[in-house]
């Protein structure tokens, strides 16, 4: 609009002039095309004090509120996708070697000697799956790992169970990685063992906010201590390897070991198959590469291929190494009188107990651990949000926040890790055992989506696909079997949530299904406009500023309006008749007495009598009803006004064919002089 | 070695923005100088004519709203130059004599403007009133930003040819 009061701007000629037109929008929207507008961040910024308040505080916690364009788009070159991936699956070795050795210990030092063939049958295994995901990234290059296959190519009630299996993992991954991180800087620090349950809480909290202010994974940040950790860990093993090979190094395992409960002394299959299924560990978080495949630089199958085979082969190579190492040094896991890793020992043997070398590796395999813990931060709330967009999970977990993070996501994946970590104390090794269930029933059902998928797409080499994802599918599902069976009672527990989490899925999508149903309109359908009778109710305390205006509102909705005063004292019901007679004399007023003091209960009475009264055959009117209500100016006054116009306002909503109306009354409504009472003299 | 002071383009630049093909390139040239300037401003002006038969400050709701458009266009681009970027919109009788009125009234050191390819009848090449007057009257530098034939040659085939130069209003 053209400003009135400065018309001409004159220019150096006579004659020369120009209005200046001002852009009312321009503050807080931008037209991107002719009717069409994009809220500007001034749009979204609060506009009471307290709303200021709370986005201080806001900004403070998690930074400035981002716009989608500024979303980062970074394409990952191989060498920093192995990084960014990596940190998963590798920083399990950490603790998977460990998880052999804690159950061959029950039989005797002499066993120990097994630890080594079972990690070599776990590289064994991780090789079969890695190839098996090398299938799938290269099929689905769009992304989405086992979810998006057993989607595309298996029943509905397959795909949950995989989306079921794949949120509990991503939980577990945060609760394992820092637990066991917790376990590393005790094993450091012994005089920090106090606080190993705090250690871990506290990187929870810590890595939450960190996630909810948009923290992204493409940053060097992330690739630096997972090239650390595997450098030190290589490094650790070779110098290992060369003590045993070459200079004869070893020493034997103490026996009896401290803490250990008498068994007997012969080794059963059942102890190897146990041994085994604790292993299986180090194979968790292999299937990161294959959900991240639109990350990598083009051509992007090629490149996940490629670092996914990377990946398994240091994980294997660590894994396998440091549980050769470990054997040979007689290494078992301790925990009496302090916990110590296994790892950590081994670091304290080939680095030198107290070492500047055993410190820093400590520090990598903390922050390696940590790390593993953060990728879940961008897995769970992703495939949160898709199942929300699928309908199975409620639609704010596909909402994203100020920082482009979709905060329901990480909000939930941090509460659930937290209290499982309390409740299991912070033991990496009681939680292990829910940890792996479900992972190779995602495994599982993922291959055997693959091979669905070949046998019905049957592209160029189709044999060969089918053949590694069918090995695959069987040994995955045999060691889940195995896994769910060995590590009974507590795997069982897997089997109870994955379950519940499908049966909760399905009905959230019943339920979705169920209101698009009634909410649909056909797309062939001209709606005009209505031809219903309305009339308005405006349920009044007394005669105020605020029942004035709601009654103008209500006039100007319908002229058959009518006000309800429900009392419990006719005298003063009489005095306020007496004053609306004469002050609304347009506007009947009703008195609904209430001897036995309700409010809601009388009103519903009456609109239901008026109902029954209105004409049969003729469709029933719309019923506005119109609720005055008093705008508190400060949080703490909200208490003290509207709670009978909250609780009309609750009973009446689901009523058919009445629409409430909330008239606020604000106190800088300017009041004409005619109207004023003697609290404005 | 040579000042590097005199070597920026501008401290602030006048951006005259017409509706027309070359207003993204005006745009983008104006904030790549902008950033390479350091902290140089920039306003990006759109004027629309309004003919006689109508007063000067007559709201013209839907020149504005499609001139509104074109200012909303240039500070989005300036935002992902990270540029900082206002918008000016005026009504005027003449085009130019504002665009250089408005560059002197807010201090700009240069006027950027755009000239698309365009040929008369005959095939003389066509340069319009405005960009004349503009370079005879701007007390400051004029940078002018013609687009490639290319350009030109691609949008003969497209229909709705826009304004040379300014967006008449009023008719």
């Amino acid at each position: 609009m053209t400003d009135p009061q400065k018309p001409w701007i004159h220019g150096r000629k006579p004659g020369d002039r120009r209005v200046r037109v001002e852009r009312p929008h321009s503050a807080f929207f931008r037209y991107s095309g002719p009717g069409t507008l994009v809220a500007r961040e001034a749009a979204s910024a609060p506009r009471t004090a307290s709303g200021r308040l709370v986005e201080r505080v806001r900004h403070v916690l998690f930074g400035r509120r981002l716009s989608i364009h500024e979303e980062a788009n970074e394409r990952l070159s191989k060498k920093k996708a192995l990084a960014i991936f990596s940190s998963d699956p590798i920083s399990s070795s950490a603790y998977a070697t460990e998880e052999i050795l804690r159950v061959l210990v029950l039989a005797g030092a002499a066993v120990l000697l097994v630890s080594l063939p079972i990690a070599i049958a776990v590289a064994v295994l991780l090789t079969v799956v890695s190839l098996s995901y090398r299938q799938i990234v290269r099929a689905y290059p769009s992304g989405g790992g086992d979810y998006a296959v057993a989607r595309r190519n298996l029943p509905r009630m397959a795909s949950l169970i995989v989306a079921a299996a794949l949120l509990l993992d991503y939980v577990m991954t945060v609760a394992v990685s820092t637990a066991s991180a917790s376990e590393q800087v005790i094993s450091a620090v012994p005089d920090l063992a106090n606080f190993q349950v705090g250690i871990a809480v506290v990187a929870i909290v810590l890595i939450t906010l960190g996630n909810m202010r948009g923290l992204s994974e493409s940053g060097n940040i992330f690739a630096v201590p997972t090239y650390l950790f595997v450098g030190s860990a290589l490094l650790m093993i070779v110098i290992g390897v060369f003590r045993v090979v070459v200079n004869g190094e070893s020493a034997p395992p103490p026996n009896p070991l401290p803490g250990a409960p008498a068994v007997p002394e012969m080794l059963g299959v059942l102890l190897l198959i146990r041994a085994f299924a604790s292993g299986s560990v180090a194979l968790t978080g292999i299937e990161a590469v294959a959900n991240g495949v639109p990350a990598f630089k083009p051509p992007e199958p090629k490149n996940a291929a490629a670092t996914l085979s990377a990946v398994a082969v240091i994980l294997a190579v660590l894994f396998v190494g440091i549980t050769f190492v470990a054997y040979s040094f007689g290494i078992v896991p301790i925990d009496d009188p302090i916990r110590r890793t296994v790892i950590s020992q081994v670091a304290a043997v080939i680095y030198g107990d107290g070492s500047i070398g055993f410190y820093l590796f400590q520090t990598f395999t903390a922050l390696i651990l940590f790390l593993a813990a953060n990728t879940s931060y961008n897995a769970f709330p992703r495939l949160a949000a898709i199942l929300a967009r699928d309908g199975y999970m409620p639609r704010q977990f596909s909402f994203r926040g100020d920082r482009l993070a979709f905060n329901s996501g990480i909000v939930v994946l941090s509460i659930v890790a937290l209290v499982l970590l309390v409740a299991f104390g912070g033991d990496t090794h009681a939680l292990i055992p829910l940890y792996s269930v479900g992972v190779f029933v995602a495994f599982t059902i993922g291959q055997s989506g693959m091979i669905f998928h070949w046998l019905r797409e049957k592209p160029q080499g189709w044999q060969r696909g089918l053949a590694i994802n069918l090995l695959g599918c069987t040994m995955t599902g045999v060691v889940a079997v195995v896994v769910l069976i060995a590590k009974a009672p507590t795997s069982l527990l897997v089997a109870i949530v994955i379950p519940i989490m499908v049966v909760v899925m399905l009905f959230i999508h019943r339920q979705y299904d169920a209101s698009a149903g009634h909410l649909a309109v056909r797309p062939d359908a001209v709606f005009p406009a209505p031809r219903r009778d309305e009339r308005v109710i405006v349920p009044i305390p007394s005669i105020n500023r605020a029942v004035v205006q709601a009654v103008n509102v209500g006039r100007s909705i319908a002229p058959d309006v009518r006000a309800v005063l429900i009392s419990d004292e006719p005298e003063e019901a009489a005095a306020i008749r007496e004053q609306w007679e004469r002050q609304v004399p347009d506007v009947p007023l009703v008195i609904v007495e209430s001897p036995y003091r309700a409010l809601v209960g009388p009103l519903l009475a009456y609109l239901q009598v008026l109902d029954q009264t209105w004409p049969e055959g003729k469709e029933y009117p719309v019923t506005f009803v119109v609720i005055p209500e008093y705008v508190a100016r400060h949080w703490w006054e909200r208490i003290l006004y509207n709670q009978s116009a909250n609780r009309l306002r609750r009973a009446l909503i689901g009523r058919p064919h009445t629409v409430v109306v909330n008239v606020p009354y604000r106190r800088e409504v300017e009041v004409p002089e005619s109207h004023r009472g003697p609290a404005d003299s | 070695m040579p000042d590097q002071k005199q070597r920026v383009p501008f401290r602030k630049a006048v951006l005259g923005l017409n509706g027309g093909p070359t207003d993204e390139l005006v745009v983008h040239l104006g904030c790549q100088l902008a950033k390479s300037a350091g902290n140089a401003e920039l306003v990006a002006v759109h004027v629309i004519e309004v003919d006689w038969r109508h007063e000067l400050s007559e709201e013209l709701s839907i020149e504005n709203e499609t001139a509104s458009a074109l200012l909303d266009m240039a500070e989005g681009i300036a935002e992902q130059y990270k540029v900082k970027l206002s918008g000016d919109l005026l009504q005027a009788r003449e085009v130019a004599a504002a665009l250089v009125d408005e560059a002197i009234e807010v201090g700009a050191d240069a006027i950027i403007v755009g000239l698309p390819y365009r040929q008369r009848f005959g095939g003389d090449f066509a340069i319009g009133d405005a960009i004349p007057y503009i370079f005879q009257n701007a007390p400051c530098q004029v940078i002018v930003v013609r687009e490639a034939v290319a350009s030109s040659a691609e949008r003969q085939t497209a229909p709705d040819q826009p304004e040379l130069v300014g967006a008449r209003g009023g008719r």
